[in-house]
């Protein structure tokens, strides 16, 4: 348990961390995204292996349907554009299709070398584990795991502070999509974070670390 | 995370030339300051050359890229000399983006007595003119003048980390996160790309060049570092693309070590050769090691700077200093290296006597002829009365870049935004 809030909090940690790269001169350095990345995938590996331990040692209920992540966007999409950003900066949303791809393809058409095909089905990558399926926490798991992260993220909202609110920089589509993701892990609370969907209340405030894990590292390497 | 190193005085690179008698400094700013030595002269002899300033410069102004809506930093990333081959001094220093070739050179006299010019140079009307002179060359005061002779820009996507000039004299290399391109002096508008690490897809991209350096004596030979901790020498003879390396120098992790950062201390901060082209030394967070040319699987030696960091990790995670990029130097008879750390401490490793020694530069250790005291860090539980405890250690006041004099025993530290010059004690 230990184990697996400390992976959390470091997880959070980098999350912020890569968020405020982007706020410094010089724009994101690759070197320092690449890192960064990297002890969030050790953390996630971690943090998914101490949850797997957890869940063997405990009277499992019948699994959920495993969460496509492509299932969550089209009700997140909807609800953002709903939604007025703080910044309101953009005040028309960006259309969504799938969750990921536009991630990626936003960010890469800000840079200039872009992949000669951005491929919207997303595959596994390098980046995540294959095995996520396997690991996706059950409907106990996740309300568990929403009591932890309220718990944790309590202090770490105390040490962090709550993402700017005005996206601006070389990326302020991935800064919406930073906000919109992270927000509920970096202010994770009962009550709905300003800028979380409101339609989620179902749902945990913290979405499982994994799949937001897998679009924010892949969307920050392909800078 | 609001600090103090933020202020534009901040040294971000030292550099002696290849005599030793000028010392460039680069800044956040986007300065160069340069010291030249005192001339020894018989009169004072206890004096010894010390190092004055002989010129400054804003070699880099903050830019903005409006393609790609981003600000490119003036810091200062790297000085290098040319080798001197006239009155005049040139080096190349470079910020993120570009990199720029300076001549230094002094103006001890001006010519008066124009035939067509009055003394305010106003052209003279020449119906008044009847004699002819010609004009005299005669002392003033020194003047030092700093003019760019070459701009090198648009040709790094990524930040350059590294440049580093040639044996030949006519060509250098400049390195950023993915790629090397070699440019001549001469030519502004072109580069060639040497070396391309960057991934066909992006999100494949496992590794980037940390610090590249050319051969001091072969010129077709480079290393470049990665944040793998791996170093790769390459031959610009094998091919015009050096995507292959000519040798690998990776050492086997060790597995006692293994840690959830042991992906980041790994990557090395800085490569250089040694004087002699046999040796290549790299710096990662917590070592420095000496690798021999002929031998690929593992350094020939291994130098602990701050181990008892390694317990702390995390700690230096959450305030970044993790990320600190250290550098290393040679001395000139490559037998003692030396590093910064953090508290302003930095080491030196005798590599014949295999002793090590922990300096500080502050201003309170610094008093003018004042002998530097050896440091020591406690690491275990009872501390003596010299001894500082890791947990004292100020890791806002970190040394990245140190110079060593080409010959003698004088060094260069900076501390943030001061630099200390360190002489050998005089018998």
């Amino acid at each position: 348990m230990e184990v697996q809030k400390e992976a959390q909090r470091i997880m959070t940690l980098s999350v912020w961390k890569m968020y405020h790269s982007r706020m410094q001169r010089g724009g994101l350095r690759l070197h320092r995204s690449l890192q960064l990345s990297l002890v969030m995938r050790s953390a996630r590996e971690l943090y998914l292996s101490a949850k797997v331990e957890a869940l063997d040692s405990e009277v499992s209920l019948p699994p959920a349907l495993p969460s496509d992540p492509r299932l969550h966007p089209p009700r997140e999409a909807e609800s953002t554009a709903e939604t007025s950003t703080p910044d309101g900066e953009h005040p028309s949303p960006e259309p969504m299709d799938t969750q990921e791809a536009p991630t990626a393809e936003e960010t890469s058409a800000y840079c200039g070398p872009r992949p000669a095909k951005v491929s919207r089905k997303r595959r596994s990558s390098s980046l995540s584990d294959g095995g996520d399926a396997g690991l996706v926490p059950s409907k106990k798991a996740r309300l568990e795991e929403k009591e932890e992260e309220e718990g944790a993220s309590s202090e770490v909202a105390d040490r962090l502070q709550p993402p700017p609110a005005q996206a601006e920089g070389a990326f302020p589509n991935l800064a919406r999509v930073l906000q919109r993701r992270f927000s509920g892990l970096l202010n994770c609370s009962p009550a709905a974070p300003p800028t979380a969907p409101p339609a989620c209340e179902a749902k945990p405030a913290c979405r499982p670390a994994d799949s937001m894990l897998n679009v924010l590292v892949r969307a920050v390497v392909a800078f | 995370m609001q600090n103090s190193n933020n202020t534009p005085d901040i040294i971000s690179t030292v550099e002696f030339n290849h005599t030793g008698e000028l010392l460039a400094t680069g800044d956040k700013g986007g300065r160069v300051v340069i010291f030249q030595r005192e001339q020894e002269s018989k009169n004072q002899v206890h004096r010894r050359g010390e190092y004055n300033v002989y010129s400054t410069f804003q070699s880099h102004e903050p830019e903005f890229d409006y393609l790609k809506s981003l600000e490119i930093e003036e810091k200062i990333n790297k000085i290098r000399w040319l080798p001197q081959q006239n009155a005049a001094y040139f080096l190349l220093s470079t910020n993120d983006k570009t990199v720029k070739l300076w001549k230094v050179s002094e103006r001890d006299k001006r010519p008066e007595g124009y035939n067509l010019k009055d003394e305010e140079g106003r052209l003279r009307d020449p119906a008044t003119i009847t004699t002819l002179r010609v004009p005299v060359l005669r002392p003033m005061d020194l003047m030092v003048e700093a003019t760019p002779r070459r701009v090198f820009a648009n040709a790094h996507t990524y930040h350059i980390n590294s440049i580093s000039v040639n044996s030949d004299y006519e060509t250098y290399m400049s390195a950023d996160d993915l790629r090397i391109n070699l440019w001549n002096f001469e030519i502004t508008n072109q580069s060639f790309n040497i070396v391309d690490i960057k991934p066909a897809n992006m999100e494949e991209l496992t590794e980037v060049i940390t610090a590249a350096e050319f051969h001091p004596h072969h010129c077709n030979t480079f290393v470049y570092s990665s944040s793998k901790g791996t170093i790769r020498l390459c031959d610009m003879r094998a091919s015009a693309l050096c995507d292959r390396h000519t040798k690998f120098f990776e050492e086997p992790e060790d597995p006692s070590n293994r840690s959830f950062f042991s992906e980041i201390i790994s990557s090395i901060s800085d490569v250089k050769f040694s004087h002699s082209g046999r040796y290549i030394m790299t710096r990662d967070y917590l070592t420095v090691k000496v690798w021999d040319l002929n031998m690929e699987n593992r350094p020939i030696e291994t130098y602990q700077v701050h181990d008892y960091l390694r317990s702390k990790l995390c700690s230096l995670y959450e305030n970044d200093c993790i990320f600190d990029k250290f550098e290393c130097v040679w001395n000139g008879s490559d037998s003692v290296i030396m590093t910064g750390s953090y508290n302003n401490f930095f080491r030196m490793f005798d590599r014949n006597t295999k002793r090590d020694v922990t300096l500080e530069a502050s201003r309170e250790n610094s008093k003018p002829r004042a002998i530097l005291k050896p440091r020591k860090v406690c690491v275990g539980g009872k501390r003596r009365k010299d001894e500082i405890s890791v947990d004292s250690l100020d890791f806002s006041k970190k040394i990245l870049h140190t110079a060593w004099h080409p010959s003698e025993n004088i060094i260069a530290v900076a501390a943030t935004n001061n630099l200390y010059i360190f002489q050998d004690k005089v018998n």
